[in-house]
């Protein structure tokens, strides 16, 4: 490995291992700031993935419980991101399994609903209804994808993952994140078009 | 143009940034060609844009609230770590020394029914219950302490 890379690589391996060594040690003041750093990447997925703020809300909380659980199993040679993302995902599909038998595409039955507020910059009164205009826009489209490619999509351009790391959070191979990846995009444009029409 | 140039250069741009080098010359060439993959591609930036500027964001209570439960979730787990281990020392101990002992309780036994005058049997039958009977106690015990666990929990859950 040459220089560049070894410290390219270095501090991401390191700061991994050491949550991951945390993480067996149930480090609370270590939990406590992760659920600080991942608070609102958590939450959005959250709420994207269900659709839901206040069921994502309590989805955010049993993650939490999950990851102090089974810490010992993040073996810190993944991104800590994208392990937390599998928990949670593994997570929310349990809980609509237990609660409904249906996969990630049942989600769509409780969609309705705008999954949350755009934050308050306190802008000027006419830019703060056109910002919620644009945010309830585009939050409209977002919801009206199936879910699984909902999910895709915000993972690649709301978190900024990998299509590898997409694929180990969602447990489906790189060829079907791609593809999924295309259609999600394909129809996020064309509702977003819609909306705009 | 095949129909399949465009598919294949619209799947490019889905994918985001990080493209290999080939893969970006490609994309490339076939944009400076056709508008309508221009078009698109300005269609998918706007779309992403949009997606981004998306603001949501966790608010305090929240992360007070889940650290809070967190911490308090810390502290169960550690005391349950803790009585499990003390149960196992507690285990290992009564195996040892009742391996130790069961030969010379065995010698007693038979000794006793000897002097009171009872068969084989009998002190044989009062051997066997003498050492079942604290594992049946210690059983019980656990099994009510577990019970009673389980009933906090429950509150708690509420």
């Amino acid at each position: 490995m040459n220089a560049a890379a070894y410290y390219l690589v270095t501090p991401m391996e390191s700061e991994a291992s050491a949550i991951a060594r945390g993480l067996r040690r149930r480090d609370p003041d270590l939990l406590d700031r992760l659920i600080e750093e991942y608070q609102h990447r958590l939450l959005r997925y959250l709420v994207y993935l269900t659709g839901n703020r206040e069921l994502a809300e309590d989805l955010f909380q049993e993650t939490w419980i999950r990851v102090l659980e089974r810490g010992h199993q993040y073996d810190g040679r993944h991104e800590f991101s994208t392990w937390l993302y599998a928990v949670a995902r593994n997570l929310t599909i349990d809980y609509l399994r237990r609660k409904n038998p249906v996969s990630l595409d049942g989600l769509m039955e409780d969609e309705e609903r705008a999954p949350g507020e755009p934050a308050d910059t306190r802008p000027e009164a006419w830019e703060v209804v056109a910002q919620h205009e644009q945010a309830e826009r585009i939050n409209s489209a977002l919801i009206s994808i199936p879910a699984e490619y909902r999910e895709t999509v915000v993972l690649r351009f709301q978190e900024g993952l990998a299509l590898e790391e997409i694929a180990t959070v969602t447990g489906a191979p790189v060829g079907t994140v791609k593809s999924r990846l295309y259609r999600g995009l394909n129809m996020l444009m064309s509702r977003l078009k819609g909306a705009q029409a | 143009m095949s129909r399949d140039a465009h598919e294949q250069a619209r799947e490019l741009m889905a994918l985001g940034e990080g493209l290999p080098e080939a893969q970006q010359a490609r994309l490339r060439i076939h944009l400076e060609e056709c508008e309508a993959c221009r078009n698109y591609a300005e269609a998918a930036r706007e779309a992403v844009r949009a997606l981004r500027s998306l603001s949501l964001t966790a608010d305090a209570r929240l992360v007070r609230a889940t650290q809070m439960r967190v911490r308090f979730h810390a502290g169960r787990l550690r005391e349950t770590r803790e009585r499990t281990w003390l149960v196992g020392i507690a285990c290992l101990t009564v195996g040892i020394s009742a391996a130790l002992t069961a030969p010379l309780v065995w010698r007693l036994f038979a000794w006793v029914g000897e002097m009171a005058g009872v068969s084989n049997p009998v002190w044989q039958v009062g051997f066997a219950l003498f050492w079942i009977a604290p594992t049946v106690a210690a059983s019980a015990l656990f099994l009510v302490h577990g019970a009673h666990g389980i009933g906090n929990s429950d509150v708690f859950r509420e």
